[in-house]
């Protein structure tokens, strides 16, 4: 069997790569949320909603450029490793490295902590997608997986992090608050921990999941951490208040009372 | 309104904005900046790490100008 039919997904431009159908419906459900940001942000006055919209609006536009980039194929490489050539998605690192720890930045105004703590949160952030990178350039499997391992070593602090002293910090901000912080949070730890399990069991890793599968489920969570996430922040209660905000913030009796 | 509102708008500070949005153009320029220059630049691993120093540098810049993004009232 032609390997290419072994593989989920559609080849949209005709180059041997049915993957760009999972790359094309990110590319337009990422513009989605960009531009659906953008609208609903235009002419808001509040100092802190601006932040938000600001931060919010900015991760998506740049992922849609680099899942564009990896539509069209310009956004791939090959790596070597072990004797074998890995196509590699170096786009997606690119865009893992700005949009990341600006999802976190968002977090951080959530629970506004000091700006030491954001800058420590960032900084482990972007350690985690370097180790990543070098990771996803290393030739022999050992420095593969080691750096792998290095890299969610670090996301590990980052979610530490979150759930500890961000969440007590966002709980001091009301119950509105911490709903929607730990609605946040509980989806990034889910949604980011299973990154590195996919990767792990992608091609990058053991190979036990195909380049179609991995592209499809990299896509799922891309949008879910980047665009789901803005859409609950954004039309929390925390964010709109309490005449604007169209329903209840999850969880809000249960989780601030905890 | 959120926990910090006040009854007049927040004054922005233009620097930020103007900020952002060059960040903005240099996180897209970081993404394209391997295809673009691959040819005259010689090593992929070259253009890798500028591209991974490009959207670093976006990132800090767009955390310092969110940060900065309101005038301080005076």
């Amino acid at each position: 069997m032609d390997p290419i039919a072994l593989q989920a997904g559609y080849d949209l431009l005709g180059d041997g790569r049915p993957e760009t159908l999972w790359l094309g419906i990110g590319t337009l459900l990422m513009l989605i949320g960009t531009f659906y940001f953008l609208v609903r942000g235009w002419g808001v006055t509040d100092k802190d909603a601006r932040e938000y919209y600001a931060v919010t609006i900015l991760v998506p536009g740049i992922a849609s450029a680099a899942y564009l980039s990896m539509f069209f194929g310009i956004g791939l490489t090959e790596v070597t490793v072990g004797g074998e050539m890995l196509d590699i998605y170096y786009a997606r690192y690119a865009d893992w490295l700005f949009t990341t720890p600006l999802l976190l930045l968002d977090l951080a105004l959530l629970a506004k902590v000091d700006r030491v703590t954001i800058g420590t949160l960032v900084g482990v952030d972007a350690l985690m997608i370097v180790t990543g990178l070098i990771g996803a350039l290393s030739h022999t499997a050992i420095a593969r997986y080691s750096w792998w391992l290095f890299s969610t070593i670090c996301m590990i602090v980052v979610l530490y992090f979150l759930a500890t002293s961000l969440r007590s910090a966002a709980k001091e901000r009301g119950p509105e608050v911490a709903s929607t912080f730990n609605t946040l949070t509980a989806l990034v730890l889910v949604l980011w921990t299973a990154y590195p399990i996919l990767w792990i069991i992608g091609t990058e890793g053991a190979g036990v999941v195909g380049l179609g599968i991995e592209t499809l489920l990299f896509m799922v969570l891309d949008v879910t951490a980047k665009v789901g996430f803005g859409f609950i922040l954004l039309r929390s209660r925390a964010i709109l208040g309490d005449t604007e905000a169209p329903e209840p913030s999850a969880g809000a009796d249960v989780s601030a009372a905890d | 309104m959120s926990a910090t509102n006040t009854e007049q708008p927040a004054v922005l500070n233009t620097r930020s904005v103007v900020g952002l949005a060059v960040c903005a153009v240099i996180a897209l320029v970081g993404i394209f900046v391997i295809p673009t220059l691959r040819e005259p630049a010689g090593g992929f691993n070259t253009l890798f790490w500028t591209m991974a120093a490009l959207e670093l540098l976006a990132m800090v810049g767009v955390v310092y100008f969110v940060l900065n993004l309101h005038e301080e009232p005076s």
